[in-house]
């Protein structure tokens, strides 16, 4: 499918969206203001995946996308540096800091990441009239590279370029940044292409 | 930021590529992608390839992404480079599950594994070192120069030489 400037900037009002609910969700659950970046759009070559998502560890809360479209895609809460253990600390109360996630904290983080990206896919639900819901969650605490690119591998159709939209969120009290990286397969790009032609036309 | 910061000279191999030669050479954070090396023990060059799917299925336009392929093409290239065949070992690093509880577990790490061994074993390149599986990061750097040294490090934190 072809992917051009208007369809790009359609995506990426919906990404917006989205993420702004997620926005909100995470400042009612920290009880703080949330700065949020635009949202990116990348058409991306997977052999450039690298220069765009490092091998730094990293905690990622990963679902992927159900609902009206089967194996929508995949979306991913990052919680870079010691930004999943600071959320955790303001959610159960600070657990002695080692590297690794206690299990509370853990419940804590996918706990988080579920509000925020039900909250994003109910928005974009909601704007495109078609149900999309997220799996349950899983974690990851590895290398950010080492899990999305087994998340593009195991797409169902075999890419050569995947459109990564990525979100920064921020909050400044607490120095706590997240990430929402989407990656969806081609069968949800055509459905929700289709749907914002419509909507644009009127 | 990388975990291991490459020297400037250093080649890094994107999913799907390959590389011919004597620099060192690095791929970042695998998963179940695999990192497949074919060394020169006579002439101290190798490739590195960065392997994602087990089968081509038939596409010719980026043999270093599927397993099958690439074997074949790091055998052509070498070959121009003047190693014999008889000379190559191979070392292989990835593979993971970094997910275990998705629906659409298709163990493509398990499999990237398994094809490569076969096709290695087809080609009688003897498999001389091997850190697959698991549910865990890595990245590696080749260093052909240096006996073809293959370092890992894991996203658990481990460092490992093969």
């Amino acid at each position: 499918m072809k992917f051009d400037a208007e369809l790009m900037d359609s995506l990426k009002e919906l990404a917006n969206i989205g993420a702004a609910h997620s926005a909100t969700t995470l400042s009612q659950l920290v009880n703080n203001q949330i700065n949020m970046s635009v949202p990116d759009i990348d058409l991306v070559d997977i052999s450039r995946v690298g220069d765009l998502i490092s091998d730094t560890i990293t905690t990622m809360v990963i679902f992927e996308l159900q609902g009206d479209v089967p194996n929508g895609g995949y979306l991913v809460l990052e919680l870079p540096g010691e930004s999943a253990a600071r959320m955790a600390g303001i959610l159960v109360g600070s657990i002695d800091t080692d590297n690794h996630l206690h299990e509370m904290e853990q419940s804590a983080i996918l706990e988080v990441g579920n509000i925020m990206i039900s909250a994003f896919l109910s928005a974009s639900s909601d704007l495109l009239g078609f149900i999309m819901l997220p799996s349950p969650p899983i974690l990851v605490e590895d290398m950010a590279h080492a899990a999305i690119t087994s998340l593009i591998a195991q797409m169902t159709m075999d890419v050569d370029e995947v459109i990564l939209f990525r979100v920064q969120l921020n909050t400044p009290d607490h120095d706590i940044s997240g990430n929402i990286l989407i990656f969806l397969e081609v069968g949800m790009l055509e459905k929700i292409a289709a749907r914002m032609r419509e909507m644009v036309a009127g | 930021m990388s975990l291991m910061p490459a020297g400037t000279d250093t080649a890094i191999i994107g999913i799907g590529e390959y590389r011919v030669g004597s620099m060192p050479m690095a791929s970042i954070g695998l998963g179940s992608c695999v990192g497949l090396i074919l060394h020169d023990r006579q002439t101290g060059i190798g490739a590195l390839v960065h392997i994602m799917l087990p089968a081509s299925q038939g596409k010719t336009d980026r043999p270093g992404k599927y397993a099958d392929t690439a074997i074949d093409v790091l055998l052509k290239e070498l070959s121009r480079s003047g190693s014999s065949p008889a000379n190559l070992i191979a070392k292989i690093a990835g593979g993971s599950a970094m997910f275990k509880t998705f629906s659409g577990n298709l163990n493509i790490g398990e499999r990237n594994v398994e094809v490569i061994r076969k096709l290695l074993k087809d080609n009688n390149i003897p498999l001389k070192g091997e850190d697959v599986g698991g549910c865990v990061g890595r990245t590696i750097f080749y260093y052909p120069k240096e006996n073809g040294k293959l370092v890992i490090k894991k996203g658990d934190g481990k460092l490992s030489e093969l």
